[in-house]
Order: C-alpha cells, then structure tokens, then sequence
C-alpha cells in the first residue's frame, strides 16, 4: 500500500478516535445529539465511552415513552452534536405542559 | 412529568467514583474561550502536542483551522435531519469558533430549515469531521438560495 | 406465473340493502365458475341481498402474467380495460382507440387478455365499450371490479372457513416470512339506477320527496329513510328522531353494507376503489389513520382520504386494526360528504377481542359468522360468561336505543358486572375498555359546549339566525354577549398529551324548521374527533353498531379522554348524532397536535393561551411560527338581512346543494366590491374596498406559518389556492413536491408549512367559480415594519420600527405596479433573463370539426401570433410559456379587450350558471397569474390584492411582470384575475413550464426552436438527452355554441343516447362543457353520424379528435405536464392508458400509478412516465388519455390520444437523430 493510501485510513481513524476522546472528555457534561435514525433527537447526561459508542443517560427524545433510561449510541451514526459545559450557551430546557 | 430514575443515580455516583479525567480540567479552561479572535497559532501548537502520532498528516484539518473565524456553508451526509417533527435537509451555514481533530463547531449557527430559512438554532452545533459531505468557505448566511 | 381467469358480463338484478332496493338493470363481472350459481341465487332471492352479488374481486401475485378469458353476456360490445397493468394496448386494452384494432367482445363473444402484473397494487377494471352516463351505460350500472395484485409468494383464504378463495371483496392474504394481513376491497359507486320494491324510484320517507341518488359501498346502501319507516310504524323504539340512530345495531340490526371484521391489532388493509361514476368520495374511517403513500414513511399521516371517480388507494392502519391504543368494538367507515352519509354510504369495521368460532351470537339472536385467527399471530382468548367479549358485555335492549357509557356522563352510572370485567383496570371517564393515554403522559384538561347563538357572515348582514358552535366554557358569556366574534373553535395542544374532554351539551331541544329545513329534534350531541388515540366504545362521539351512545342531552355533561401520541396535524371534530341536520350550522372545529414543548401565545396582544385560529407558537428548539386555521363551508344556510333565505332548497330538508360559502364563519362575495367604476379588477383590492372580514393572517417579513386547512362543513370540493407561496405537499419529507393548490373534501385535514420571504398581501382563495364569487377568500398580510398589534417572533429579528403610516382606504384604484424596481426573492444578480410579450384579446375558438365553438373566447398569445388567429390561419391553443431554473422571466402584457364583444354585458351568465349572480360588468384589464414560480407579490403576482399596487392592465397600458423560476417545479398554471366571473371560463388561463437548467426548447415536427407551444421536445445540453413533453390543460366550465350558433348546454346536452328525463337535476358546478386545450370531441357529435357505441373512440371509423393528439416512439421519454387552471367546482381523475408515474415525481420510493385523483382548479402536476413512451415494455399503439368520471366528462369530450407510432413517421423526426 502506498502511503498515500495509509494515510487516508490514518485520518479517518484519526478523526474517529478524536472524535471519541472528545466525548470522553464531555462525560459527565449534557449533551444534544441529532441523528438520521429514530428517534432522531437526544438530550442527556454521556456517562461512558464503551468502544467506539457513547452511553448516554436520555432525559428528552421525541416520545416521552423512551425518556429516562440508557440509549448507546454508536458514534458513526451521530451527525450534529452539542456538549454543554460551564459557561457556555446552555441545551434549551424542554418541558411538556403540568 | 419527570420520575425519579433509581438507576440514574447509581450509575452517576459509580461515575463520580471513578474520578475524572486529569486532562479534562486542563481542556476546559483552554476551551472556555470561544469568541472569534482565538489564537490560531496555539490551536495548531496544541493539536500537535496532543496528536499522538506525529507522522500523520492532516491537512484537512489543518485547512479547517484556517478557517476558524469565517462563515461557512457546511452540508452533512444524511438525506435529512428530524428536531420534533421539523424535518430539513443538513444544511448548516456559521462561523467555525472551534476545530478539533475529530469535530469542528459553529455559533452562532443557521439551519436552512424549508420553512425558516434563517433560523438560528439556540446553541452552537458540533460536527463530526466524518459526517462532513462537503463544505464552501466564506459564505454568507444572509444569502438567500434555493433549497428544493 | 401465469394466472387464468375466465370473466363473465352478465346483467343481473343487485339487490342493494335488506329492504328490497334494487337495481333492475345491473350490470356486473362474474368468474365464469360462479356464473349459474349467481343467477339461481338471485331468481331464488329477488328482494334480498346476494353475498355473489358483489364487485368482481380477483387476484395475482406482483410478477404474474394474468390471462383473462372475457366472455360478454350484455346486449353491447364491452371488455375490461385493466389501470395500472403492463399490456399490448394493441390487443389488452380492453377499448377500441383512435387506430388500435378493438379490444372488445361484441355481444355473446368472448377475448383473450393478457396483463402483466408487474408491482403490488390495485388494478381497477372496468368497460369502455359503453360509456354511456345514463342507465342504458356499463360502469355507471355497476360494471367494475378489481384485480388484487399482492406480493410475491402470496396465497389467500377465506376468514371465514379458512379455504383457498377463488374471488371476493374479503380474504386473508399469507406469505412465507411477511405477517398475514386482512385485506378487504371497499368499492364506492355512485348514481347507479336504483328503485324500491314497487319498482319506482325511492321516496325519502323525512321529505316525502325523492331519495337522493345511490351512493354505495360494494353494491349495497343504507340509507336513513327506510330504517326511518321503522321508526314511524313502531316497529322499533319510536321515541327517536331518525338521524341519531341511522347506525344503531342495537335498534335496527346490522346493516346491509360491508362489515369489515377483525381482532385487535390485525394487520390489515383496506383497497379503496371508486367504480363509478361523477362524485369524489372522502373516505373516512374512525379510530385509525395511515401514511399517505404507504410505501413510503415520509409520507403525511391521514384518516380521510379524497378519492375521484376511476382512483384507488390503499389504506393501511398504523399499529393494525385498533390502532395504537388497542381498541376494540365498531369503527365506522363511511363516506363524509353528508348527503352522502345519510343515503347509506356506509360500513363498520368490527374489531373483536374474543375469539369467534361460530357459536356465538349477537345480542339480537344472528349468528356471529366464524372468523379466522390469522395463523402468525397469537389466538385471542374464547369468550366466557364472565367475559363474553364485543359486543355481549354491552347492556343494550334490542330496538331501542344504545345504551349510553359506564362513567362517562357526570352523573351518569356506574359499570355492570359485565362492563367491569371487561374494562382496563384503571377505567375511568371516558377510557373504560381501553387505556387510550397509554400510561400516565401529561394531562390537558377542556371544558367545551356547544350553543346555539345568531351569527352575521358579512358586513351586509348574509346570516343564519340557527349558527351552532363550539365554545370553550370560559369564554361562553363573551361570545354570547357579542363580547366575541364566534369563530370555530381551534385547540392548541402539545404533542405527547393525554387530553380530557368535558363536554356540555347546551344546544334546545329542537332546530327549528324553515325555507331550508325541516324541524327537527336534535336533542342529542357529541363530540366526535378525529386522528387522535380513543376508546372508541365510549368516547367516539357517535352510536354506530353495537357500541355505545356517546352522546348527551341537554344540560348534560360527558367526559371523553383521548392520547395525541405524535404531532403534526389538526384534528377535526364535529357532532356525530345529527351532523346531516346543523354541522352546516357551524357544528365543527379542530385541534391541533402541535410538537412537544410548545407555548401557544395572541398574536395581538401576547397572552399565553391555549385556543384560536390565529395564534403564534414558540418552541425552544425549533423555529417559532404564525398558525392560522381555514375552515371552509358550504351549504352555508344564510338569509340576507331582510329574512331572505340564500339559494333556498325546492323543499325543505332537501340535500341538493342549498346554501352558500363561507370560511370561518365569515364571506366576502365579490359582488359587494365593485367600487365606484364598477370594474372587476379591484374586487381584491383594500385600497378600493376595504379590507374583508374573512380571516387576515398576520405576520412580519421572513416569519414560517403554518396553516391548517378543513372543511368544516358540508358536501362539496373545494379548490385552496394561495397566490405567491408555495409548500412541500408530504411534510414530512424534504424530497416531496412543491404545490400552491390543494384540493379538499370535508373533513379532511392538511398542514401548509412555509416561510413568508417578502411583505406585501397575498391572496389566499376556494377559487372554483362559484365559490369565490360567493367570498371564500382572504389574505395573508405581511408587514416589513413593526406594528402595534403583532408580537414578533422571539428567534427571528426584531423588524425595524414604523416610519411610514400603514395604508388606508381610499375608494381609488391603487397606482400601477412596477415590477422592475425590484427584484424576486431568491434570484440570483446574475441570472439570465428571458422575455415574451404577451397580450389577451377576443377571439373565437373552435373546440371541434363539428363546429362546436365559443364565438366570445378570450385568448392570451404571444405578440408575434395575434394576427394570425385573428384572421383565422391557427385555431387559438392556451398560452404555454417555458423558461429554464435559474432563469429570471420577464412577461410584458397588454390588454385588447373591448367591452362589445363580452356576450352577457352586465355580468350575469344564464349559462354556465353560478349561485347568487349579481351585477358584475366584465372587465377591460388583464393580467396573468402564475403559481409556483419566485416573485414579489407585491409587483409580479398578476393580482391586484389587499394594499399591494395594481397588477392588472386595462388598455393602452403594459406590465412587464418579474418571475424566477428558482427550483424544478415543472407544470405552473396561469390564469387571469382581473375578472374572474367573465373571463376565465372563456379561455384566460395557460401554463408555464420549469424546466431544468440549459434546456432549450424546439418543435417535434421541424426540431426547430420554439418559444411557447402544448408540444415540445426538451434537449439538454448538459446531458445531450432529449425528452417530449405534452402540456395538457384540463378546463370546464365552458360555454359552448353549436355550428347553428344554438347554444349547447352540457352535460346533458352531450349525454348518449340521450338525457334520461327522470334525470335532470344537475349541480350548477356540472354545468359547462369541458376538455383539453380549447378542444372537445364530444361523443354525441360522433354518435349522431354513427350510432354505435362500441366504435366511439375510434380514429379508424371519425379520424383523430379534436384534442391533442400526442405522438412518440417507443421508448421515448416523455414527461406530462398537467394542469387545470379552471375553473368549476367539480373535480375530476386523469387517466392515460398503458402507463404509469411516480405519485410523487421527486420521490423514487413513492408509489407508482396511471391516474391523477381529483384535480380542481389551480391544480399542476408532473408526471414522468416510467418506461417511457409504450410504458414499460415499450409497446405501440395509440393510448388513450382521458377523465375518469363516467357522469359526465367522457362522453362531454374530456379525452385525447397518445400515440405511440411502431415505425418511424416521415412527418416525426425521432429523438435520437439530432
């Protein structure tokens, strides 16, 4: 394999584990995460990194029926996301009707 | 109305057990700074102190972080992305104020929602440097385009 | 797989319902196995339903070859032309056109077809050898059926013996690794001939007049007027009034009509088909919704479906049978249009929860037919004494009323022992034998009656003195004092709710009589809703079958519960006990299920609140939007302001089509805004007339809005156009077309998301004839500066404070527009610009060889051809303009109309008539609207609306209008709004194709450049491909003259043989000719030469048509562009033989079909036809487009040919030679 073909594997794993590290450097932090599969939306506490997938605890997706548990999610299939940290633009708080 | 999650509890106190990671605290006071005039220079310095393997290049990333301060138009891969129901294609238009190895953020940023155009979502957005499609530097988010 | 069938046509007597109606001349398809079992059958059962007698049902499996031996057994020639189907139109068509040989059986003769069933779906069949609309014709007298095209690997059984099923309207469909499913095919037809048992037509027991016309599901109805008699001679409870128990098993028994039978959570399928023959249907279906487009999930979510005559959908309940919330008992299905409704088109859906094996009976001693388990899915538990299952458990009395539900009422009673055992175990108010919330989600809580109050329509006091309304009990003193405008009643509610409903009746006793209607004892309602999660035992609003009555007295309260799982749409909610008798009155509203975490605020003063029809909606994460409601109406029973009743009916308590329109309880008839110069085109305009007390949506410059569009009331179609925006027509997906236009029937729903890019007003209208004349419309007002009475939006820009006064009335014409000062929305500075010079003068048209023509035909042209249809050289043809995506067009119109050539001077048309005529001087401005395209409204809509500037010209002055073609729309339509009443009918109308980027556009014939035309080849310069494109114009309304100048009055003029006298009445939206591009070949013309029905289509026997004739080779791509931009209320199907299309053309997982369903005016759609030219196995011939509406298009010239040549033609060069 030339190395220029090396290379482009190294980036994209590069870019994978960064990726990862990132995340494992928001655990603890809430998180808002958009995704092309059902249910599409997430909001939540990263509690770990297991492999190459996070394990967040949901506080808010589309469906009140799938709140409040543990969703793992794989890391390949997270499109846009957000890590709120102190000090910085806080995820809307979302509350259905009392 | 939310209910108390028993298990949520047990597994935060397992995590605060565990203790944090020591660069953690280090790259929060790094990254409190998010206005435009970061200091490229360090970024660039940091990015390769922090990179591991040193015979990588990446010059994509390297690109993106020129670009750290100016408005981009910056498309992801799936067909469409779905917040409550409002359905839109990924297409993301912002200045870049961060760029990691593996993400790069925007804010304030503007989704092109069909409907609302101009819609500036409330927080910055992060994106994974694999889920980028393609992207256009220097653009302006007041143009108006179309979309279907 | 080859698949044989041998079909029969026979005539045959259908008996329709158990009470001896029957039509004596039926005509139907039979398999040829069960040919003399039907007959003995009938002879042996001449005034009862035969279980035989039904439409013919067949099926296949998606990649079979399906051969069907045709046997005619009918005293003319007539075959079964296949829809959707692959097939030698040469030899399967089942028709005999233009050059084609006959695919036809003469009488006692029989033919082979042979049809490739290439996908899934629903394969209607009918005749076309005798399109005769009255009772001497095929389909209108029940000859139709379908062939079932299931997946591959598919076989079916009986659900009730389990055994192999040759045919049938009801079988179990199974496969290898798919779930089982029931899949039931639910035949509407209409205006099929139908006498009582003395052989006469039907009376209408209530009116002491004729019935209404059959309206069935499956050859059977049920209307009210005979299970009336039973009330009147006591055979059953007499103290009822009639409609509240028109669906009640518990007093009559159960109906003639289909009964859908199944257990909770079946999978199952309803194909939906239209046999025959003038109405469009909107199939609703209680308790269930389903995707729009079921092959799709980015499709919208529905529970009422409009279907035109010829049209089929398949209708999949999400979540089975039950839906989400697992319910069980009756869920009615039926037809909303409510004369309709009350003339018997109707069925149930039976849902059991108890296993039924045959043993068991219905309360009233019949026998429960044995149903199948559907093999994969779990057997349900056998019915106990403790828990004898739906419908045992309910304590009804048979022949007398439902009982009313445990819990419910307040103050109402407890559960039987019965009624507990079966019940949830958390049953409370409303959700007793289902947990409809599913859990313990949010609770939202409303206090709602309804009452009866006057209510003034317009501003010269149009009324009804009987107006019956929704209120939330809180604003109950307001709207009574006149504190507050009555409008329908709107709830906002978040997604993921669980809403409790307490319901007051507190309606009188009685609806008093009057021009329009009879007296009548409405002393029950309820509240029927639609789209949300419900127990449908308790809490449907309604009594159908064996369920409860729902339903409350006056002074009393119910309590309903229903769960809004998911989002997106308005839910419509009426009454269900005497809807036929006051929903017109106003009995109607909605909810609407907005996404989770939203806070609904006024938008004038910005309270927070939780109801209204104009509201503004935040949300944390998504944009912030303007929500308006648009309710419309008709059988609008007003009296003017001196008593005055409005288009009375002949009787009182007739159906025919009383009335007049409104949209939210509000009109704005043209004919009140003629301002001082008497010119129709200011009818729109503020600055002349004020603005009009019809909603006005009010937003700033770049706000989204959502608006929510039903019908609140009562029968017809309407036509929702808004002038200058436009919205994706499947929400959910961003691949989904574009449309400005919807057609709607009552009670269905659709949400319009959109963004407004510019301020001005913009036109929003129901703009068929007859609706907007009478004052359907309104506008959406955007502002570009701040204004005391409109919140902004909290996440948009905050516009700039006002500088300059907001406009006023003036009583003056507006200043003339000027579009070159500025420039569309989205355009780009640098995009071509493209130019055509327009102008609209009078001339004839001639509309066929025979000399039908319209001597007083108003034109647009391009400049350069204006002479030659004036001295006659070309026979004028819609105006067809073209112009690139990207492009920047610039249209300059002129006006040539004079005044002396209009034919009716003070604006009253004798012919084509419209409701109300008043004096309304035809117009000498013009100009040219357009949809879909990028413009500024305020300069380039071809409208003078609202405070915008005038658009129109009158004579002596020009426009140069600005449009950007800024994404692929395809087909836009054009018309005049100058002068609605007077010129569009006339012929002011066109079409305006978007075509890809680097198209140009050249003649087929010459392969020259062209700059307009109706047929054109496209060539890309990009992709070096080519593609022919055939516009078609579909119009009515037209007003015809024969070659004698004798004036022809359609549809009944045009009717073969001839008119049936008993047959007269015809809705004033029938009335008109019709066709395609100014041409009509009406077949009464062709049949007086050559009496013979069989040969009417044929080219070989009367040459081509007078409508296009569109040529092609095989193979060719080629792409339709449809449209209608005028202008009746009828709406009608698009059919075009041997081929098929996306349902939606930027969707590749959409459905393919051969047919466009319901097309009213503004209408503009694409098909690209898969295969191209020949369809899918490029076969030749000449294929036959044409309406789908027996009664009364075909026969009135509403069809054409495609011709598909087999060898090349000296006259047609091909595409490939350039």
């Amino acid at each position: 394999m030339s190395s220029y073909y090396g290379n482009y594997d190294a980036v994209n794993t590069m870019h994978d584990e960064e990726l990862l590290k990132h995340f494992q450097n928001g655990i603890g932090c809430r998180v808002f995460i958009l995704s092309p599969s059902f249910p599409f939306m997430f909001i939540g506490e990263i509690l770990s990194i297991v492999e190459d997938a996070l394990e967040i605890f949901v506080e808010t997706t589309h469906f009140a029926q799938l709140e409040n548990r543990t969703w793992v999610m794989h890391i390949d299939n997270i499109e846009v996301f957000y890590i709120e940290r102190p000090g910085e633009p806080r995820i809307p708080e979302l509350n259905d009707l009392q | 109305m939310l209910k108390p999650n028993e298990s949520k509890e047990e597994t935060k106190l397992k995590r605060d057990e565990e203790g944090k990671d020591d660069n953690k605290e280090e790259r929060k006071k790094e990254k409190k700074d998010e206005r435009i005039d970061h200091d490229i220079d360090k970024v660039i310095q940091e990015s390769i102190e922090t990179n591991q393997d040193k015979d990588i290049k990446d010059d994509f990333f390297r690109g993106l972080v020129g670009l750290i301060g100016e408005e981009i138009l910056i498309v992801t891969e799936s067909a469409q992305l779905n917040l409550l129901g409002q359905t839109f294609r990924p297409i993301f238009i912002g200045p870049v104020v961060e760029v990691e190895r593996g993400h790069l953020t925007i804010f304030p940023v503007t989704i092109k929602i069909l409907n609302a155009p101009f819609y500036q979502f409330p927080t910055p957005l992060s994106i994974p440097l694999e889920k980028i499609a393609h992207f256009t530097p220097n653009f302006d988010s007041d143009t108006r385009f179309p979309l279907v | 797989m080859i698949r044989r069938y041998h079909v029969v046509a026979i005539p045959i007597r259908i008996v329709v319902n158990n009470f001896g109606d029957h039509n004596p001349d039926g005509r139907m398809y039979v398999l040829k196995e069960n040919e003399s079992k039907v007959k003995e059958l009938v002879r042996k059962n001449p005034v009862t339903p035969v279980e035989l007698v039904q439409p013919l049902t067949i099926r296949a499996n998606a990649g079979d070859i399906v051969e069907i031996l045709f046997e005619n057994q009918l005293p003319f020639a007539a075959g079964m032309h296949f829809q959707e189907a692959d097939y030698n139109v040469l030899t399967s068509d089942g028709a005999n056109v233009g050059l084609n040989p006959s695919s036809l059986a003469d009488c006692g003769e029989t033919i082979l077809y042979q049809i490739n069933t290439t996908n899934e779906g629903i394969y209607f069949f009918t005749d076309l050898g005798n399109v005769s609309s009255t009772e001497e014709g095929s389909n209108i007298q029940g000859l139709f059926g379908a062939l079932l095209v299931e997946r591959r690997g598919s076989w079916w059984t009986d659900p009730e013996t389990g055994e192999a099923l040759n045919s049938g309207v009801f079988a179990d469909i199974h496969h290898p690794f798919l779930p089982s499913f029931r899949e039931y095919a639910w035949f509407f037809n209409d205006e099929m001939e139908v006498d009582d048992l003395t052989g006469n037509r039907p009376i209408n027991s209530h009116t002491n007049q004729e019935a209404e016309s059959f309206h069935g599901v499956n050859y059977r109805y049920e209307p009210l007027h005979n299970r009336l008699r039973l009330v009147r001679e006591g055979v059953v409870s007499p103290e009822v009034e009639g409609e509240e128990v028109h669906h009640d098993s518990w007093v009559f028994g159960d109906p003639a009509t289909p009964i859908l039978r199944g257990y909770k959570g079946d999978p199952a399928v309803i194909r939906l088909i239209h046999g025959a023959s003038k109405e469009t249907h909107v199939f609703h279906y209680h308790v269930h919704q389903w995707p729009r487009d079921p092959n799709t999930l980015n499709s919208e979510i529905l529970d009422a479906q409009a279907i035109s005559p010829q049209s089929h959908y398949n209708i999949i309940p999400l979540y089975g049978l039950g839906s989400l919330q697992g319910a069980i008992g009756d869920a009615i299905i039926h037809c909303h249009l409510y004369p309709h409704f009350e003339v018997g088109m109707w069925g149930i859906n039976r849902i059991f929860d108890t296993l039924q094996d045959g043993s068991q009976c219905y309360p009233n001693g019949i026998p429960i037919a044995p149903l199948q388990p559907l093999p994969d899915r779990p057997v349900p538990p056998s019915p106990t004494i403790e828990r004898p299952g739906f419908p045992n458990f309910i304590p009804g009395k048979v022949g007398c009323k439902a009982p009313r539900p445990p819990l419910g009422i307040v103050g109402g009673r407890e559960m039987t022992e019965l009624e507990r055992n079966a019940a949830v175990p958390n049953a409370r108010p409303g959700a007793v034998f289902v947990d409809s919330c599913l859990g313990n989600p949010v609770v939202v809580e409303f206090d709602v009656s309804m009452i009866e109050l006057p209510i003034v329509y317009n501003k010269q006091g149009w009324n009804d003195p009987k107006g019956r309304i929704y209120v939330l009990d809180k604003d109950l003193d307001d709207v009574l004092s006149g504190k507050k405008e009555p409008e329908p009643l709107v709830l906002h509610i978040p997604a993921g709710s669980c809403i409790r409903m307490n319901f007051t009746n507190r309606l009188p006793h009685v609806l008093d009589g009057d021009a329009f209607q009879l007296v009548t004892r409405t002393y029950e309602t309820g509240f029927h809703i639609h789209f949300v999660k419900f127990d449908v035992l308790v809490a449907d609003g309604a009594s159908v079958g064996w369920n409860y009555d729902s339903s409350v007295l006056p002074g009393e309260t119910i309590r309903y519960e229903w769960f809004a799982d998911t989002e997106l749409k308005a839910f419509f909610f009426h009454d269900h006990l005497f809807p036929v008798s006051h929903q017109q009155h106003g009995v109607f509203g909605a909810g609407i299920i907005q996404p989770r975490f939203s806070q609904f605020f006024e938008s004038r003063t910005g309270e927070e609140t939780d109801h209204g029809t104009q509201v503004t909606v935040r949300n944390p994460i998504i944009p912030n939007y303007r929500d308006l409601s648009l309710f419309i109406q008709d059988f609008a029973l007003l009296f003017d302001k001196d008593g005055k009743p409005l288009q009375p009916p002949d009787f009182p308590g007739s159906l025919a089509d009383p009335g007049v329109f409104a949209v939210n309880y509000k009109n704005e008839p043209l004919q009140f805004r003629l301002g001082e110069d008497c010119d129709p085109a200011y009818s729109f305009s503020s600055f002349v007339n004020g603005d009009p007390v019809t909603p006005i949506l009010r937003a700033y410059e770049g706000d989204p809005i959502r608006i929510r569009l039903l019908q609140g009331a009562q029968e017809e179609s309407h036509s929702f156009n808004i002038h200058g925006l436009k919205w994706p027509r499947e929400r959910p997906s961003n691949d989904t077309v574009l449309q400005s236009q919807q057609h709607i029937g009552i009670s269905e729903s659709f949400t319009f998301e959109m963004e407004i890019p510019r301020a001005g007003d913009y036109l929003w209208a129901f703009e068929t004839e007859e609706d907007i004349w009478n004052g359907t419309w309104g506008l959406i007002r955007t502002f570009d500066l701040e204004v005391e009475d409109l919140i902004p939006l909290l996440d948009r820009p905050l516009p700039p404070p006002r500088t300059e006064p907001l406009p006023i009335v003036t009583g003056k014409p507006p200043a003339l527009a000027d579009p070159q000062s500025t420039l569309p929305p989205e355009v780009a500075h640098n995009a071509p610009i493209r130019r055509y010079r327009v102008v609209a003068f009078q001339t004839p048209i001639i509309y066929n060889s025979y000399g039908d023509h319209d001597p007083f035909g108003i034109v647009f042209a391009l400049e350069e051809d204006v002479e030659d249809i004036l001295s006659g050289k070309k026979n004028p043809e819609p105006l067809v303009l073209r112009g690139n995506v990207g492009d920047l067009v610039e249209v300059t119109l002129t006006s040539r109309l004079k005044f002396e050539l209009f034919p009716f001077q003070d604006g009253i048309h004798p012919y084509p008539p419209v409701k109300e005529q008043a004096f309304y001087p035809p117009s000498l401005r013009i100009s040219l609207h357009v949809n879909l395209l990028d413009y500024d409204v305020t300069t380039s809509s071809g409208d003078t609306v609202g405070f915008n500037p005038d658009q129109t010209v009158g004579l002596g002055e020009e426009i140069t209008y600005r449009w950007h073609v800024s994404a692929n729309v395809g087909t836009c339509a054009m018309w005049d709004v100058a002068d609605l009443r007077n010129h569009r009918s006339f012929g002011t109308f066109g079409a305006f194709i978007a075509e890809p980027r680097f198209s140009t556009y050249h003649d087929p014939y010459t392969l020259e450049s062209v700059k307009a035309g109706a047929n054109v080849i496209i060539r890309n310069q990009f992709f070096q491909a080519a593609f022919r494109e055939f516009v078609l114009i579909m119009h009515d309304g037209v007003r015809l003259v024969d070659k004698q100048g004798q004036l022809i009055v359609d549809p009944l003029a045009g009717t073969i043989p001839e008119a049936d006298p008993e047959d007269l009445e015809v809705d004033t939206y029938d009335f008109g000719s019709r066709g395609f591009n100014y041409r009509s070949e009406r077949l009464i013309n062709r049949f007086r030469e050559h009496p013979v029905l069989r040969d009417l289509f044929s080219s070989k026997v009367f040459g081509d048509p007078a409508t296009p004739v569109f040529e092609a080779y095989p193979g060719d791509p080629i792409f339709i562009r449809l449209t209608n931009p005028s202008e009746r209320r009828r709406s009608h199907t698009f059919h075009l033989h041997g081929h098929k299309w996306k349902f939606d053309p930027r969707e590749l997982d959409s459905n393919s079909q051969s047919f466009i369903g319901h097309i009213v005016a503004g209408d503009a759609q694409d098909l690209l036809i898969i295969g191209g030219a020949g369809g899918r196995f490029n076969f030749p011939g000449d294929y036959m487009y044409r309406s789908g509406n027996i009664r009364w298009d075909i026969e009135q010239g509403m069809w054409g040919i495609l011709r598909v040549h087999d060898q090349i033609q000296q006259h047609l060069p091909p595409l490939s030679n350039e």
